[in-house]
């Protein structure tokens, strides 16, 4: 497995993909958090103070967080250009065992899902630890629970990772993939959840699900306690990767 | 559906099948049968590919070739039929790339990644030595190249770099689907010279192609495929059968014709030096010369037949096609 998994990493940093996301996950993030920190007026708004320990953790659920959805798109433009560029047929061939090369997609897409976050988490820091000193708002990493929601970031976007492959290989098409997941994730899912009606399940649905994990409040949107909806996610994600195993598995490789 | 399967289990030769036993650097195919929809690609297939020569896999485009390789290297599952290779189906082989390269019409590269980083994937995904890549770059002639990207390679630089890749692992069975393509003539005889070589040296070639020169120059045993059936399968003089016409190029055309036609055999002058014989095999030719001291300087099957072993061999009158295949063309 491990040959296989550093054969997935030797793809991955063979194009410049990861790069371009790595920028965009950062640039979000440092962009984000300068952003919320110039804006804060110490009152409750739109977000919760960053005095607060609530208007900490959202800074760092969104700024960085931003990393997640991305590292879906990484992995699901990973994934669906075996296709796209019929590399798959060699892959197959050097590695018969599909599902195999599928788990081992997962695992890379996985660790490249958390490295991303644990980038953007840095850029991050490098913005909010200067900014909140500059205001008089005093901060530390292992008060008020930061270090969690952290490490809830980087175990959102692995899991945002297994959820793209999973996705792409069930859907093969690399701009269907990509655009249906941010349509989703961007559009109906927000007018979903903003549905009152609908509370009682929408805190379970996939991206809600993830806000929930990081606890990235949205105003009038209930989420689920992070343990649960971590739970919650990953099922999500498991599913997808299932499903896109059997996909893979099962396919004609005619290209 | 059912005409079909009712047709291939008249089909002569299931028992000729079960005893073509599987051995070290076979490829064998067991009727194999795949359909796409309602369109029949490939219709219980038959045939066999051995160690120390070129098989040729000859058929008009669209005959099921590709998807016969495929189906033999597991990339398509077959609804019915085996492929072996070695005597196990390809997912069943301990470590494939060792076994077979393979070298797929249309198959891909990440067009901005490096030929040499391609190459050095595989060697990590096999467990070869990153090394490795550097050598195949050198022995398909890319090793100038390696580092520039694919997106800026030209067909038959892709058709080499593929052809590295299925290198990396030195196998002994190569299966290349139209490795031609792309290839310059100074390609072309490279790639003739590398599979000649591999197949003299014991081991096993099958490439398919829709071009008879092409095979002509390379194969010593053609597999011939038209509309997924089986239509022949020898050497090109034992396709040829009767009909083959032989050529022969010797000082003495005179004694020559008259020891043949005493033989039985019909002959004429094609040229100062030069002699067609029909309704006698070369071997036979050969042997009448020998004990009549006529010098022979060339024997050889006559070029100019082969156009119609292909052509006779792929045809077939009109009313005998498969169902399937009349669906298909009443619905176009």
């Amino acid at each position: 497995m491990m040959p296989l998994v550093g054969a997935e990493f030797r793809k991955l940093f063979t194009t410049r993909l990861w790069l371009w996301m790595l920028l965009v996950s950062a640039a979000w993030a440092a962009g984000y958090c300068a952003l919320a920190i110039a804006f804060d007026t110490g009152k409750s708004g739109l977000m919760p103070p960053l005095s607060g320990a609530a208007g900490q953790h959202a800074l760092f659920a969104i700024g960085p967080g931003g990393a997640g959805p991305l590292a879906a798109v990484l992995a699901a433009i990973g994934v669906t250009g075996e296709l796209r560029h019929r590399t798959a047929a060699m892959t197959f061939l050097a590695t018969p065992r599909r599902g195999r090369v599928f788990g081992a997609k997962l695992v890379t897409y996985l660790l490249a899902g958390g490295g991303l976050a644990l980038a953007s988490i840095l850029v991050s820091l490098m913005v909010v630890l200067p900014g909140l000193t500059a205001k008089g708002i005093p901060i530390s990493l292992a008060e008020n629970g930061n270090l969690t929601v952290l490490a809830a970031v980087i175990a959102s976007a692995g899991i945002f990772g297994i959820a793209g492959a999973g996705l792409g290989a069930l859907a093969g098409g690399q701009l269907a993939t990509v655009a249906g997941m941010l349509m989703y994730l961007y559009v109906a899912e927000p007018l979903i959840s903003h549905i009152t009606g609908l509370h009682e399940w929408t805190a379970y649905l996939p991206g809600v699900a993830a806000d929930g994990l990081t606890q990235a409040t949205q105003p009038g949107v209930p989420l689920l306690t992070p343990w649960l909806a971590g739970v919650v996610f990953a099922c999500w994600a498991a599913a997808f990767a299932a499903a896109g195993t059997l996909r893979t598995v099962r396919r004609d490789i005619t290209l | 559906m059912s005409v079909l399967s009712w047709a291939s289990d008249c089909t002569p030769g299931r028992k000729e099948r079960q005893a073509v036993m599987d051995e070290a650097g076979r490829i064998v195919a067991s009727g194999l049968t795949k359909r796409f929809g309602a369109v029949t690609a490939v219709d219980d297939l038959s045939f066999a590919a051995g160690p120390g020569m070129v098989t040729g896999f000859l058929g008009p485009n669209g005959a099921g070739k590709t998807t016969t390789l495929r189906m033999l290297l597991g990339l398509v599952a077959p609804d019915a039929g085996t492929a072996t290779i070695h005597g196990r189906r390809y997912a069943a082989l301990p470590e494939p790339s060792r076994v077979v390269g393979a070298v797929l019409e249309a198959s891909g590269f990440h067009p901005a990644r490096s030929g040499r980083d391609h190459l050095r994937v595989y060697c990590t995904a096999c467990g070869y030595p990153l090394r490795r890549a550097d050598q195949v770059l050198e022995i398909v002639g890319l090793a100038g190249a390696g580092h520039r990207k694919v997106r800026g390679y030209s067909l038959g630089m892709r058709q080499r770099l593929a052809l590295a890749t299925a290198l990396l692992g030195d196998p002994p069975v190569l299966m290349l689907d139209e490795p031609a393509n792309g290839l310059d003539p100074e390609g072309i005889a490279w790639l003739r010279d590398l599979l000649r070589g591999h197949a003299v040296s014991g081991h096993t070639v099958l490439f398919s192609s829709h071009a008879l020169p092409e095979v002509e120059q390379l194969a010593d045993q053609v597999v011939i495929i038209y509309r997924g059936r089986l239509a022949g399968q020898g050497t090109l003089a034992e396709l040829a059968g009767d009909s083959a016409a032989v050529s022969v190029r010797t000082p003495h055309t005179d004694q020559l014709i008259i020891a043949l036609a005493a033989a039985g055999a019909c002959s004429e002058r094609t040229g100062p030096e030069s002699v067609r014989v029909t309704g006698m095999p070369a071997a036979e030719i050969s042997r009448i010369a020998r004990l009549q001291n006529i010098d022979l300087h060339e024997l050889g099957t006559d070029r100019s037949r082969l156009e119609q072993i292909f052509l006779r061999l792929t045809s077939r009158p009109a009313g005998q096609e498969p169902a399937a295949e009349r669906t298909r063309s009443d619905q176009a």
